[in-house]
């Protein structure tokens, strides 16, 4: 195979990584929001389910996560599973596991907010949800914006598990190349790639950083 | 007259492919999706282009062309093969498929390649035959035959606790790096996939102790035999119109194929029939 | 006209009583202080009046309306809604440690509430914004953030913020116990502007010689209740054991 073929195989594969990468962060990341409410909320029973489902997501493997989500529906069911589930069950199960990881990240930067600022926007007439999304979510966004570059770096490597549902993003793309012309090439090709892409998140990541970095 | 009889031929294909085309439009199947392993050469793989390809895709096309349908190539996870199988996101698993082991799990096509589980070892290897592997540790694919073959209850169980230990590993390539490193002494894999890695390798062997011999056929889900029934008369086809033979010469499995083949013809065929036979008493 | 009236307040943490029935009432135009030893429930008091604090017994006026009381079952009756907004909308609260809107400019620290709460006239409430920061000598600073200015600057804003929202009456929970020393006298300067036009405010203060020149009326509270109150000078040369203790301890710092 010749390395532009190659190159080119992979960089379709890169183009349906990215894809699973913007997908999951569009969906996770209010998914998460109002997950880390759930978290928070005075409702015992809310809380607990929460609570189970934040624990489970973080404790099994993101992997076998995505095989439940993919056969899930056949195996408890007994639904017929069509070919075009496969990329929806992909985005679901990283969807719903970011979304566990995202809305502990929140809760932790809700829950650092001085009481002040919330006593502060009270005594000035702001209702709860004005509050929320005026004074209390920017500043949180600030305080948590280390932490999501972490899981977004971390998401960027993780789609590459999506060949355990063989959809054929960089990371499968290269095994089976690999396997075809028994070369390593597709790999080192891949982590390249990988390098690359993370490289441009941690730069828009430090970017965003700088610009919330107007105040303390 | 070899010529005449082609055309002939030919325009039988074409004939059935067009009926069979109509009676697939009357129960509207228009795709028939192949579930198959990637990173199976010389089956099933990605070629110099990038497409996928290999003698069990050409063929599953080749079937796809007499019926008229669209062929969806899906590459699994070997290890969820049964799960994308059950579910319905595939209708058949072909692709260098082991039957032999599996006969009441799956309802089965004609085999149609006489396939072994072989041991290549590197070059230099003081290992020369079975009873050699003593003490040492072999390597083997999850979830393939070989493996079935060599764990409990398989035939060559009793050889596999002479072993040092036996190592699953995810692909052959990193068996193949594991035994030029050194950090296993021996591969257990498929005949058709050794020939293959050792065409595009130096310094490696198959020993001529064989561990079994076994069928490739294709697996539909339990009970589809209306969809084999289907198959199997189209494949009858592809071995009477010259296609499969030409198939299996392009991929160097002319020795291996079981269907009515120019070449080694008897021997291939009473072996065919043996094993149809065979599947026929397990179906029924 | 009575602006605030609380009556028979009751307060406890974990069924300790922080306010043990007190009751006090704030005219229009008065500047009330409230002073007392550290943990003798003054700004609770404050956070009662506030409604930050939720009262366990007796109940609030504002304006000669009952807003929050708690009825003979012990059960607490808080406004809700526009209810609540209206009744908001009566006071402002300066707090000890500013609590500005860090992300926000102080111009827009202040103008905020104004034209999202109230839904005033933008270049109305810009006009009036720029005024006030010019009053409390803070006009080059509209386009900073709170993390560039000085606490007293900061502080200064924080009441810039309050009285953008023209409530009826102005609380005060130590304004200056945040700053360093050489910083109070800027704030107490702009508080005593204030005093000058006519501004209805209850103060919580440490700042006894302040207290006693800028205040109508003090209130000496001792271990939750009202232990003295009236005229500065009734209060403050009071022959009254707990105050002169009180005042000697200030003294000796």
């Amino acid at each position: 195979m010749k390395l532009s073929v190659m190159l080119e195989q992979l960089s379709s594969g890169m183009l349906r990584s990215m894809e699973i990468f913007f997908l999951t962060l569009i969906f996770s990341l209010p998914l998460g929001l109002l997950i880390s409410f759930g978290r928070m909320s005075k409702n015992k029973i809310l809380r607990t389910i929460v609570k189970v489902y934040i624990s489970v997501m973080r404790g099994t493997p993101l992997m076998l996560q995505l095989l439940v989500v993919y056969f899930g529906p056949y195996y408890l069911f007994g639904m017929q599973i069509g070919g075009t589930y496969r990329f929806t069950a992909i985005i679901l199960g990283f969807a719903l596991n970011y979304a566990a990881y995202f809305a502990e990240i929140y809760r932790s930067g809700i829950e650092s907010m001085p009481v002040g600022q919330y006593e502060a926007a009270r005594v000035l007439g702001y209702s709860k949800t004005q509050c929320f999304c005026c004074i209390i979510f920017p500043q949180v966004v600030k305080r948590i914006l280390p932490s999501i570059t972490n899981e977004v770096i971390t998401l960027v490597k993780d789609t590459s598990l999506s060949f355990s549902l063989a959809y054929a993003e960089m990371f499968t793309i290269a095994k089976q190349i690999a396997a075809a012309q028994t070369t390593f090439i597709p790999f080192v090709v891949a982590a390249i790639f990988y390098y690359i892409f993370n490289l441009v998140v941690a730069v828009v990541m430090e970017r965003l950083e700088k610009k919330l970095s107007y105040y303390q | 007259m070899k010529k005449t009889v082609v055309c002939i031929l030919t325009g039988a294909a074409l004939a059935v492919s067009m009926i069979g085309s109509t009676a697939c439009f009357a129960e509207e199947q228009k795709t028939f999706t192949v579930g198959f392993d990637a990173e199976y050469p010389p089956y099933g793989y990605m070629d110099e282009n990038g497409e996928y390809t290999g003698f069990d895709l050409e063929l599953a096309q080749a079937v796809c062309d007499l019926e008229g349908w669209e062929l969806v190539k899906t590459p699994i996870d070997w290890d969820s093969k049964d799960m994308e199988l059950n579910s319905g996101s595939i209708d058949c698993i072909w692709n260098g498929f082991t039957m032999n082991g599996r006969e009441d799990d799956y309802t089965w096509s004609k085999p149609y390649v006489d396939n072994s589980q072989v041991i290549v070892v590197p070059e230099n290897s003081e290992v020369t035959d079975l009873s050699g592997l003593a003490g040492k540790i072999v390597g083997v694919q999850a979830a393939s035959a070989a493996l079935e073959l060599l764990s409990d209850g398989g035939d060559q169980a009793d050889l596999a606790a002479t072993f040092g230990s036996l190592q699953q590993f995810p692909d052959y390539n990193n068996a193949f790096v594991e035994l030029q490193a050194g950090s296993i002494d021996a591969v257990a894999m498929d005949i058709g996939v050794a020939q293959y890695q050792l065409k595009q390798k130096e310094g490696y062997k198959i020993l001529d102790e064989k561990l079994n011999s076994e069928k490739y056929a294709i697996g539909f889900k339990l009970g589809n035999e209306e969809l084999r029934d289907t198959v199997d008369a189209d494949l009858d086809q592809l071995v009477a119109d010259g296609t499969f033979a030409k198939l299996a010469e392009k991929y160097e499995l002319t020795d291996m194929v079981c269907l009515g083949t120019d070449e080694g013809e008897t021997e291939a065929e009473t072996e065919g029939a043996q094993t149809e036979a065979a599947t026929e008493a397990v179906t029924e | 006209m009575k602006l605030l009236e609380m009556k028979h307040i009751k307060k406890e943490f974990d069924g300790l009583g922080v306010l043990k029935d007190i009751s006090l009432s704030v005219e229009e135009g008065e500047i009330l202080s409230i002073i007392g030893p550290s943990g003798s429930g003054k700004s609770t008091l404050l956070r009662c009046a506030t409604m930050l604090e939720q009262i366990d017994g007796g109940e609030i006026c504002y304006m000669g309306d009952r807003v929050a009381y708690v009825d003979t079952q012990g059960n607490r009756n808080y406004p809700k809604g526009d209810q609540a907004r209206k009744i908001h909308s009566y006071f402002g609260l300066v707090f000890q440690n500013f609590n500005l809107f860090p992300h926000y400019s102080v111009m827009k620290n202040i103008t905020d509430a104004p034209i999202r709460i109230q839904k005033r006239n933008k270049d109305e409430v810009f006009k009036e914004a720029r005024e006030l920061l010019a009053k409390m000598g803070l006009s080059d600073k509209e386009n900073a953030y709170p993390c560039q200015l000085s606490g007293g600057q900061c502080q200064r804003v924080a009441i810039a913020r309050a009285l953008a929202l023209n409530p009826k009456i102005l609380f005060f929970d130590e304004p200056t116990s945040a700053l360093d020393p050489e910083l109070t006298g800027e704030v107490l300067k702009v508080i005593r502007s204030l005093a000058d036009l006519q501004i209805t405010m209850v103060i919580v203060t440490h700042e006894m010689s302040f207290a006693r020149d800028i205040s109508d009326r003090v209130i000496f509270m001792d271990q939750g209740v009202v232990a003295l109150e009236g005229k500065p000078d009734e209060v403050f040369d009071a022959d009254h054991a707990r105050i002169r203790e009180f005042l000697g301890r200030i003294s000796e710092r």
